[in-house]
């Protein structure tokens, strides 16, 4: 439960030390408190709680919404925890988020650092332009790439300016998964970049001026100005960018079914592929994989949270 | 540690218990929907291609009007989350009166009791309309539980008569063993056209292969009783090998734009053969006619160049009454009309396709004869001569099976694996399934 | 100066390095629209169509379902993107800066949804939909998604970044926490909210398969709905849906032009110090 944890610093009272001097740190609020988050808490009970654990009740029968249903307790969680083509699709999920989130936040952290340095009207521009890809649909940016790695493709056509010989990038099983990372960054480095952006600029400006009057050079501002105090922006965008990543469907699916021999099966497209079948057996079981999926998420995530320790971060 | 756990523990079984009580209410009570003193029944198609969509609208508004007793509510559904919306009207109940439903996909319904029986709702004498070898994909147990409403084999050879000229080949004598076609592939790929395009990912092949499985052995990766995998049988070896060396030798491109079922890329000049479904036929004439002219089909090479073997599935679509329906009377109505009624409606649909795909009945066959289109349109001659005469119905096996051996010829094409190996490894999936979904013995056909 | 030059000539050159290989995509999709319906996945890549055609564009606009989907689905986006901002930002601000029995619980509580896949719940949550009587209704599309995760959590983030001394100042002055939260945090949280604002819009303009599982009333076809009419396993009508693809997206960039500015320099640390 390390997600607790990363919150003990501003919850518990057991450290002190953590707890930064506020007025009333210790006392609570509770009325307040419920009010605000009563909203949010109420719809996730009704959208979210409610029919998750009725998935979870279902995933102990084999589901028919025809006959009586069959109990059949934890065997389909066995099946698919026996199952190596699940395992393989969490293996290719992670490889997938490897490839596309910290390169997607790399880049948009510099591309912020350079639309901060530009000039309001230049920098407008930028605004709108890096977040353009967002506005694209999935289905569009595939197919488009798609194109480009045809045979004769345009990234062929680069490749053959070096006489390398045509990769056939959605069809070999070691240039399949990064083929489609491309677009997976591309479709995703906008709004990052915003965000980042954002909170750039919320980073006083005295404290790169007392750091360059010290003769900090770029990478050495980042390193000790930027990215501390960047932490909790970079938790959120680590954590969501890694869920997201891992669960990616689309471009899998229109890009390279699945292929070549299972090299960009992702886990939901083999949870989409595995609840084609209408028997009562595969919508069982594509049900559990994906509740077990929710428990790999859960734990990379813990992970994650682990690692980026957010505390209650800057004090003027 | 304890106390966080005994929390979420109770605000789990509290949510569990909720479920519990929202699933116990499930079914609701009532009559069937009525509006205006009609009974209105909800009708989902599959979306297919664009003409398709416009007949059905058509007929659906015809019989609307023919009669003031039902009203059809027409509603087109996407093909990419079919499953899923028709599993989430199942869940809540909310499911359609009349639906599409492919062949494929009956047994299984039927096994979980989802179709409406209907011989009490139809006239004996729609069922006699129907021609012999399909009579069998519709009935279980000797009862039937869809109307046909057409067939298309899986499986044809598109040809460019023109670039086979040009290459020195005989385009009236296209190839009629594997060597053949390897042979043609070779001699058609030039830097700019690839000899052929085929299925080359596992989800494709899966289904794209199965007349291909039964030209090679005779039988699919399965016992007949279902009881165990069949797929290290060595005459699958040859089938591997074939999808490997149009792939390996550069014959076709390796890397597709579209999936098997779409003809674009044959459509657009890129190659100058397809292994495609007759349903081509109809995306040729609508979206590329100037191919029309340039094209020849012809069943698909044979093994051993013995072309009354079987080289493609007839796969097609039904129309099923939902087991749960409450006006399943007045759908069985609407199905009768439309697919089992005045056979000038059907051979309206056949002409609207292009001929693309094939009639089930006697009668509509009739019909069509006195129509000078359909007599003279030479890939259904072709197609329903020396193709249609020779498929195999679809295997009723879960798509997991299919899936293991489209994986297997997936992987040597793209060299993961030996073929043997390949072959090998789809014969312990195949077994894993059967014994995981308790199949043997359960082959509903038999 | 010359090395300010260099440095001025450089990041023009990024900013136009950038600029293209982010609307070439753009471009070729509108321009794709201009083509007809074989011509779009023609081999070799080609950039213009043979002929300009707009029959794509004017078919598209002079149909009423797709404008009747447009202002449907806009309006919707924006009554979807102000509640859950309301939402989300509430429950925000107490996660970040208030203590409260029972917090550890609630705060997993919350944020455990931003790890479930749909697939788990697709299913399970049109049954509750369909209990609630909520099929064919703007609230379905609406209210099921607003309490997010994932905007909850990084509306948290930035309420945890924000100087104590801001909310001490304002408490000595008598405020209670509401008052805190609607005079102090709210009025400052205009880039957060845009950043997050325009991801709620996109995500519930791009939404596909949820509308397809629970609106069939035609005057309520959300977009993506709408444009999901031009593509089948049989062949796409790959024009209509580039044309169709890119009207769709001039809302989008108009709201962006807009709300672009509100990303700046944050004023309140500079202006405390």
């Amino acid at each position: 439960m390390a997600l607790l944890d990363s919150n003990r610093a501003a919850a518990s009272p057991k450290a002190p030390g953590a707890v930064p001097r506020r007025v009333g740190a210790r006392r609570q609020d509770n009325l307040t408190a419920y009010l605000m988050i009563a909203p949010m808490v109420v719809l996730l009970g009704v959208f979210v709680m409610w029919p998750l654990a009725y998935s979870v009740y279902l995933s102990t029968f084999e589901i028919s919404f025809y006959k009586a249903p069959k109990f059949v307790g934890a065997q389909f969680y066995k099946y698919v925890l026996e199952s190596a083509d699940f395992w393989h699709s969490i293996l290719i999920g992670l490889s997938y988020a490897l490839l596309v989130v910290p390169t997607g936040i790399v880049i948009a952290l510099l591309l912020a650092s350079f639309i901060k340095t530009l000039s309001k009207r230049v920098a407008a521009f930028m605004k709108v332009t890096v977040y353009l890809p967002a506005v694209v649909s999935t289905v569009i940016a595939s197919v488009l790439f798609t194109f480009m790695y045809q045979d004769a493709g345009v990234v062929n056509w680069f490749l053959s300016l070096i006489n390398h010989a045509p990769i056939a990038w959605l069809n070999s099983p070691q240039w399949a998964l990064p083929a489609i990372a491309v677009p997976g960054i591309w479709l995703g480095f906008g709004i990052t970049t915003l965000i980042l952006l954002a909170a750039l600029l919320d980073i006083p400006d005295s404290y790169y001026e007392s750091a360059m009057l010290d003769g900090a050079n770029f990478f050495q501002r980042l390193r000790y100005i930027t990215i501390p105090l960047l932490k909790n922006v970079l938790l959120y965008l680590f954590v969501t960018g890694f869920t997201l990543a891992i669960q990616m469907l689309d471009l899998p699916l229109i890009m390279t079914n699945g292929g070549p021999t299972g090299a960009t099966t992702t886990p939901n497209f083999y949870i989409f592929n595995s609840f084609r079948e209408l028997t009562p057996y595969a919508t069982s079981y594509s049900l559990t994989a994906s509740l077990l999926l929710f428990v790999v998420l859960g734990a990379i995530s813990i992970v994650i949270f682990r690692l980026i320790r957010s505390d209650k971060a800057v004090d003027g | 540690m304890p106390r966080r756990r005994s929390t979420l523990a109770l605000a789990i079984s509290a949510a569990v218990a909720a479920s519990l009580a929202l699933s116990a209410c499930g079914s609701g009570g009532g009559g069937a929907r009525t509006e205006g003193g009609k009974t209105v029944i909800t009708f989902w198609q599959q979306k297919f291609e664009d003409y398709q969509q416009a007949w059905f609208k058509k007929q659906v508004d015809a019989f609307n009007a023919s009669q003031d007793k039902v009203k059809v509510d027409y509603q087109v559904q996407p093909a990419d989350t079919w499953a899923q919306k028709l599993k989430a009207a199942q869940a809540a109940g909310k499911a359609p009166d009349v639906q599409t439903t492919s062949y494929g996909n009956i047994p299984a319904a039927v096994t979980n009791g989802e179709l409406a029986e209907l011989d009490g709702l139809l006239p004996a004498s729609a069922f006699d309309d129907i021609k012999d070898n399909v009579k069998s994909f519709v009935t279980f147990n000797g009862k039937r539980y869809a109307y046909p409403m057409l067939v298309e084999p899986s499986t044809v050879l598109y040809y460019r008569t023109d670039l086979a000229a040009a290459a020195g080949l005989d385009p009236k004598n296209p190839p009629k063993s594997w060597d053949e076609l390897v042979q043609w592939s070779t001699k058609l790929t030039t830097p700019k056209v690839k000899g052929m395009t085929i299925a080359s990912a596992a989800p494709d092949l899966a289904w794209s292969s199965w007349g291909l499985q039964y030209n090679a052995c005779g039988h699919l990766p399965i016992a007949d009783d279902w009881s165990k995998a069949n797929a290290t049988d060595p005459c699958y070896e040859k089938l591997l090998q074939l999808y490997k060396t149009l792939y390996q030798g550069g014959l076709m491109p390796k890397t597709p734009k579209v999936g098997y079922a779409d003809g674009a890329s044959y459509g657009q000049g890129e190659v100058a053969m397809m292994a495609g479904g007759s349903w081509v036929v109809g995306q040729l004439k609508a979206e590329f006619p100037n191919m029309i002219s340039k094209t020849a089909v012809a069943p698909f090479p044979s093994i051993d160049g013995d072309q009354t073997k079987t080289t493609a599935t007839l796969g097609g679509w039904t129309l099923t009454v939902d087991a749960k329906s409450k006006a399943k009377q007045q759908a069985a109505q609407f199905v009768q009309w439309l697919l089992a009624g005045d056979p000038a409606i059907m051979a309206d649909f056949f002409k609207t396709s292009g001929f693309s795909k094939y009639t089930v009945r006697t009668s509509v066959d009739q019909a069509l004869a006195g129509n000078p289109d359909a007599s003279s349109d030479p890939f259904m001659k072709t197609i329903s001569t020396k193709v249609v005469p020779y498929g195999k119905q679809e295997p009723a096996y879960p798509y997991d099976i299919a899936l293991a051996f489209g994986t297997a010829v997936e992987s040597a094409m793209k060299g993961t694996a030996s073929i043997p190996d390949a072959l090998k490894k789809a014969d312990e999936k195949i077994n894993d399934v059967i014994k995981k979904q308790s199949l043997a013995g359960t082959q509903p056909r038999r | 100066m010359p090395v300010g030059t260099f440095r001025r000539a450089g990041s023009a050159m990024l900013v136009v390095l950038i600029a293209v290989s982010v609307l070439f995509p753009l471009a070729w999709m509108a321009i794709a629209g201009f083509k007809g319906k074989d011509e779009v996945l023609r081999s070799p890549f080609q950039f213009f169509p043979d002929m300009w055609r707009w029959s794509n564009y004017t078919a598209i606009l002079k149909d009423h379902t797709f404008t009747r989907a447009m202002i449907v689905t806009f309006v919707g986006a924006l009554i979807f993107t102000v509640l859950s901002l309301v939402v989300n930002s509430m429950a925000a601000y107490a996660f970040a800066r208030l203590e409260f029995r029972g917090k550890r619980f609630w705060w997993v509580y919350c944020i455990m949804p931003m790890f479930i896949p749909t697939m788990a719940i697709l299913l399970t949550s049109f049954v509750v939909v369909s209990k609630l009587g909520m099929l064919n209704t703007m609230a379905v599309l609406i209210i099921p998604g607003v309490a997010s995760a994932a905007q909850m959590f990084f509306l948290r983030q930035y309420y945890l970044n924000f100087p104590i001394a801001v909310e001490e100042a304002a408490m000595i002055d008598g405020a209670n926490r509401w008052q805190v939260f609607l005079r102090v945090f709210l009025p400052q949280s205009a880039a957060p909210f845009v950043v997050v604002g325009i991801a709620s819009y996109l995500a519930y303009w791009n939404a596909y398969v949820w509308p397809i599982l629970t609106i069939t009333d035609p005057s309520l076809t959300q977009i993506m709905q709408f444009l999901g009419t031009f593509r089948s396993d049989r062949g796409n009508d790959w024009g209509m849906l580039m044309a169709g693809s890119t009207l769709a997206s001039l809302p989008t960039v108009l709201l962006l032009l807009i709300f672009q500015r509100y990303i700046v320099n944050g004023v309140r640390i500079s202006g405390m110090k």
